[in-house]
């Protein structure tokens, strides 16, 4: 009888373990565990045995059916564990369908990055419409009479305005200095903003000059603080842009609207500073003016340059854009083509 | 401006240690920014001096000849030379193997190699002065002439650049950098800038002591306020000769052309002190005066072509008692050359003012040396440095010449700025506080008179800085910084007072805007230009009376502004679709309208200009695109928190296809524009087999909400009923009829499709759609679902002339 039993048990455990589907497994355990199964045939006959052959091989026939339950329960976890919803031939390398997704202009984004960090510094948005006056464009900005800037040849003038002058006199901004003096008659001091735009110059168009391009310009304006104080201002553009310290140097620079001037540059990311190509082979490349507000600038705003004093930093976006990615052509900007806006997702 | 650092040594001993390199980098930081650093021996390496030994006829080539020729090594050596003035005994140019000329003078650079011409070897070449970038100094008279150093102190082996004295140094600065530095267009205010820089000390320029007794010449200034000061030398027994190597190696290498030593010494002058000058023959000068006036109406001046030009009463001109001679300040007549003859001169030292000679200049589109510098103010006192240093130049290079009658002529003298700076106003601005001392020192360095007292610097400008750059106490703060470098002040800390958060919401609205469509809906962002080639605009069938145009537009046919985005949009997508078939793109600029408007002040007269969105989807089929773009602008007020917008049809848009355009209103009002492009307007803009869905708005318009205005609504108890449903209804019946007769029935309603096909009769459409009854209180039993579906179905039928579909 016992070896009966360690036969049924090898069989059993055999088939078991050669069953590969569920329904295999379903008909096994009825043949093993059912109520016609060789088991339960010598279960049935323990009746006719004594007492300790009775015991002796009830305990092992309950043991056999206690392993085949946990050996199909083994094996049923098996082959689940081994099913897959699709077939074993699915093709991981076929792209992942496409969320539908379009794209912000670059100048957009990086517009958008400017704003968060100068926003997180209580820098407010603003913003001037496009067409000014040589009123404010120049004349407010200390910009002396004869400045070539206010010839038609720099400038987009408007046509029926062109022989008038000041408030009367219309073109489309050439830069962006003009809206500090709107903000500050408006607001008043103290005052701290920042203010993207497009501005407009009449030149000729190539590879680096465009007519319409992007300029970033901020301005604090506070009682008693230092021009060196615009550090931080440039230390937070470059490092909001690059992602990490960019090397910068301040040097001596000349604009009408400022007093001081100074020159911002920034150590060439393309050769590290050892000059190449795009840094003219000297190292630094230009990236933004900036300077103290000139006290001619504070009177036009109705502002006492005794008591105010602030400073200008102003970002020339295109090259920004145009350093971040590697662009070489200012002009892809305005050209709408989305063989171009596509790769700034 | 090019800067020879040979020039800058006169005045300045700098110390040997600093290198070129170091005094660029010093100058960039702190004074004017320099662009390169030149040296000008490095193009002459391997060229050097040759003594002809002896000619002889090459055997092949009648037009060439065998050099035997010393250059200083062990041996002579042979060279092939077709040159035209080769003699025994010359001494020469020769290229050695390893330097680069220009072959004939023309082209790039090539290396000289030994070689083998008709069978004779050649080492390396004798030059022409083309071939080695010495046509300045050698004027060739014929193309196969050789420079003759005749005349010059050289030994055969020498290098050229040093036997010529051309070896420098030039800094090559941004003459933009300065347009406000009217002191430093000369070698002198460069080197006082150095020794400012290095606290150096600063070498004076020569003083010359004009003779007692001298002729009084005649100068009449008839416009002081144009002219502040003229001076005349008349200088006899002078002649044309070449000037001394050295000044024709500064003029070369800073860029100019030596022609004659009077000439030379004029330009050196200028190179030098930054004080133009002129020379006119003495002979030319008619009535032995001259008169500085203005040109009379009509009056002519005829230049060295024998061309004239006019001028106007508002030209100065130097004039002698007859006609004018030059343009004052800009340029010289035909009067006013110097002569091969020439044996007496009159020198000009004057001070012309800047507004007038920009003037004249920019109608005559001519800038030269002189006029850049007196464009830039010139203080008057400057005339006694160009003036010593010329008359000093002229004994040194005409030790015979005389000078035989002298007029000072100066009705105005620039004054000295005098500026009170407080010592509390520099600490405050430099953001530290500097010693006495070294305030002192810096002005002091920089030509300043400084006196303190009592927390206060008087201060005293110099005249070359009193003529418009300096005067003001920022203009004083401005110097010291820059001198004593920007960077050597630590950058303070800004401090801030909070008392409000920044909330923008016109800010945050158009970004959300952007981020809708772009991130959300699938588009791209464009930039077009705001002016527009016209074809567009007539494309988009507007018509042209309100827009602005430009004096100078970058074309002809784009002198017009934009009204609208449109015509942007469509010159965006005809492009765009030579590469693609669908795409959705959108723009948000400025449009400018004629009109009155005042942002700031009521003096300034702006035209209207408004902030507009635009956004179009191209496509295939005209229906989905449509009702694609009015479901991204349905859905848009939700998702940038702003005033709901409600469409209505009205009066067709001008670009629009004549069935399908709606307004779109905000609280009643116009703000803008959806439909499909015309056929007319696809055609007049060349989009082809395709179609366009546009949106247009003002942004301006578009109101912010202060925050959002959804209300939280209980999520139901009990599951709600949802039933779909499909009828046939004559075409003439819209959704909206459709919904109005059953929305009060129902809980919510939602469009799924419309359709027409085989199983639909002529003159009918199918409309599908679901709609949710909820249960309030208990679930309904399937009676009364079945009774309320009858009564819609009742209703539709009632209404819309609805009758279920079979299926």
């Amino acid at each position: 009888m016992k070896e009966k039993l360690t036969q049924i048990k090898e069989e059993g455990l055999q088939k078991i373990d050669n069953a590969k589907t569920l329904e295999e497994l379903q008909e096994i355990n009825k043949e093993l565990t059912g109520k016609k199964s060789a088991l339960a045939e010598v279960l049935k006959s323990l009746g006719s045995l004594n007492g300790d052959e009775r015991k002796e091989i009830g305990i092992l026939a309950t043991d056999i059916k206690t392993s085949f339950a946990e050996t199909l329960k083994a094996k049923e976890d098996e082959i689940v564990e081994s099913k897959s919803v699709v077939s074993e031939n699915f093709d991981l390398t076929i792209p992942g369908t496409k969320v539908l997704g379009g794209t912000m202009h670059p100048i957009t984004q990086m517009c958008y990055d400017l704003n968060d960090a100068f926003l997180s510094l209580g820098f407010e948005v603003y913003s001037e419409d496009d067409i000014s006056s040589e009123k404010f464009a120049f004349d407010n900005l200390n910009f002396p009479e004869d400045h070539p800037a206010r010839q038609s040849m720099d400038t987009f003038w408007l046509e029926g305005t062109e022989e008038k002058s000041g408030n009367e006199r219309l073109c489309l901004r050439p830069h962006l200095t003009g809206g500090s003096v709107r903000y500050l008659l408006k607001h008043g001091a103290p005052a701290r903003f920042v203010y993207p735009g497009r501005v407009y110059r009449n030149e000729n168009t190539d590879a680096r000059h465009e007519r319409a391009f992007f300029q970033y310009e901020a301005l604090i304006v506070d009682k008693n603080i230092s021009f060196s104080s615009g550090m931080v201002m440039i230390q937070t553009i470059l490092e909001k842009v690059f992602g990490r310290k960019v090397n910068v140097r301040m040097r001596e620079g000349f604009f009408p609207f400022t007093e001081p001037g100074y020159e911002i540059d920034m150590e060439c990311l393309v050769c590290g500073g050892k000059g190449c190509k795009v840094c003219n082979h000297n190292g630094w490349i230009e990236v933004m003016p900036g300077g103290v507000i000139h006290p001619n600038v504070l009177k036009s705003a109705n502002l006492d340059p005794d008591v105010w004093t602030g400073f200008y930093i102003n970002i020339g976006l295109d090259r920004l854009v145009m350093m971040r990615y590697g662009v070489d052509d200012v002009r892809l900007f305005h050209s709408a083509d989305l063989r171009f806006l596509n790769q700034f997702k | 401006m090019r800067v020879s650092l040979n020039l800058v040594k006169k005045y300045i001993d700098l110390p040997k240690e600093l290198t070129s390199k170091q005094i660029a980098y010093d100058l960039t930081l702190r004074t004017v920014e320099v662009e390169s650093v030149e040296n000008t021996s490095e193009k002459f390496h391997d060229i050097v001096v040759g003594k002809i030994l002896e000619v002889k006829k090459h055997p092949n080539a009648d037009s060439l000849k065998l050099c035997l020729t010393d250059i200083g090594e062990e041996e002579p050596v042979q060279i092939v030379c077709g040159g035209s003035n080769l003699y025994e005994g010359e001494f020469v140019i020769v290229s050695k193997p390893g330097s680069e000329v220009y072959w004939h003078g023309e082209g790039e650079l090539v290396k000289i190699k030994k070689s083998n011409l008709r069978g004779e070897s050649s080492f390396g070449m004798i030059c022409g002065a083309t071939e080695i970038f010495l046509k300045e100094m050698f004027p060739p008279k014929d193309e196969r002439e050789i420079v003759d150093l005749k005349g010059i102190d050289c030994k055969p082996g020498q290098n050229i650049a040093d036997v010529l004295e051309l070896a420098d140094t030039i800094l090559e600065i941004d003459n933009k950098s300065l347009t406000n530095r009217p002191d430093l267009w000369g070698h002198y205010g460069i080197a006082r800038e150095l020794s400012a820089i290095y606290h150096l000390p600063l070498k004076p320029l020569p003083k010359f002591k004009m003779p007692e007794g001298i002729k009084k010449y005649d100068v009449e200034i008839k416009e002081p306020q144009k002219c502040q000061r003229y001076a005349a030398v008349e200088i006899d027994n002078v002649s044309i000769k070449p000037s001394p190597l050295w000044m024709q190696a500064i003029l070369i290498n800073t860029g100019s052309r030596p022609i004659n030593a009077i000439v030379d010494i004029t330009n050196f002058v200028m190179i030098a002190a930054g004080q133009p000058e002129h020379a006119f023959d003495k002979t030319h000068v008619e009535g032995e005066k001259i008169v500085v006036r203005n040109a009379q109406k009509g009056e002519k001046l005829e230049l060295l072509d024998k061309n004239y030009i006019e001028l106007t009463e508002d030209d100065l001109v130097i004039c002698d008692t007859k006609e004018p001679m030059a343009l004052a300040g800009i340029r010289g007549g035909i009067k006013d050359s110097i002569l091969p003859e020439t044996t007496s001169i009159v020198l000009e030292v004057a001070n012309f003012t800047a507004k007038s000679i920009r003037k004249t200049g920019k109608r005559f589109d001519e800038k030269t040396d002189a006029s850049i510098r007196y464009e830039k103010n010139i203080d008057t006192q400057r005339v006694d440095d160009g003036l010593s240093l010329a008359l000093e130049l002229f004994k040194e290079i005409f030790p015979e010449s005389k000078i035989t009658a002298y007029v000072d002529n100066y009705p105005v003298k620039t004054e000295n700025e005098i500026i009170d700076v407080p010592e509390e106003f520099l600490n405050t601005r430099l953001g530290k506080t500097l010693p006495k001392e070294t305030i002192e020192r810096v002005l002091n360095d920089l030509g300043y008179k400084v006196e303190y007292a009592k927390g206060n610097y008087h201060v005293t400008v110099p005249v070359w800085r009193s003529t418009g750059d300096v005067y003001l106490k920022d203009d004083i703060m401005g110097d010291i910084a820059r001198l004593l470098s920007f960077e050597s002040f630590e950058p303070v800390p800004i401090t801030m007072s909070v008392d409000h958060a920044v909330l923008q919401r016109d800010y945050t609205l158009e970004r959300r805007i952007k981020e809708y469509l772009a991130l959300r809906c699938g588009f791209n962002e464009i930039f077009t230009y705001p002016w527009i080639d016209e074809k567009y605009i007539d494309a988009s069938g507007a018509n042209k009376e309100e827009n602005i145009t430009l004096v100078a537009p970058p074309s002809p046919s784009e002198k017009y502004l934009r009204t609208s985005l449109l015509p942007g949009s469509l010159e965006a997508i005809t492009n765009n679709l030579r590469y693609f078939t669908e795409f959705k793109m959108f723009e948000i600029a400025e449009v400018f309208k004629k009109g009155e408007y005042h942002p700031s002040t009521e003096e300034e007269t702006l035209p209207i200009q408004e902030k507009h969105l635009i956004a179009s989807i191209t496509g295939k089929d005209p229906q989905k695109l449509f009702y694609e773009l009015k479901g991204v602008l349905e859905l848009m007020p939700g998702y940038v928190h702003m005033e709901d917008i409600t469409l209505k049809q009205g009066d067709k848009p001008s670009w629009a296809d004549i069935n399908v355009h709606l307004d779109i209103l905000l609280k009643n009002k116009k703000i803008g524009e959806i439909g499909l492009l015309s056929i007319k307007t696809m055609n007049a803009a060349k989009i082809k087999r395709t179609n366009v869905a546009v949106l247009e708005l003002n942004l301006d318009k578009l109101e912010p909400l202060d925050s959002r205005t959804n209300n939280f609504k209980h999520i139901p108890v009990l599951p709600s009923v949802e039933k779909d449903l499909s009828v046939l209804v004559p075409e003439e019946i819209t959704w909206k009829e459709i919904e109005n007769a059953i929305k009060n029935r129902v809980d919510s309603i939602t469009f799924i499709e419309e359709y027409r096909g085989n199983q639909i009769p002529e003159g009918q459409k199918s409309i599908s759609f679901k709609f949710t009854i909820d249960n309030k209180e208990t679930t309904m039993t399937a009676e009364q679902i079945n009774e309320k579906m009858n009564s819609i179905i009742k209703e539709l039928n009632r209404k819309c002339k609805a009758t279920l579909r079979e299926e």
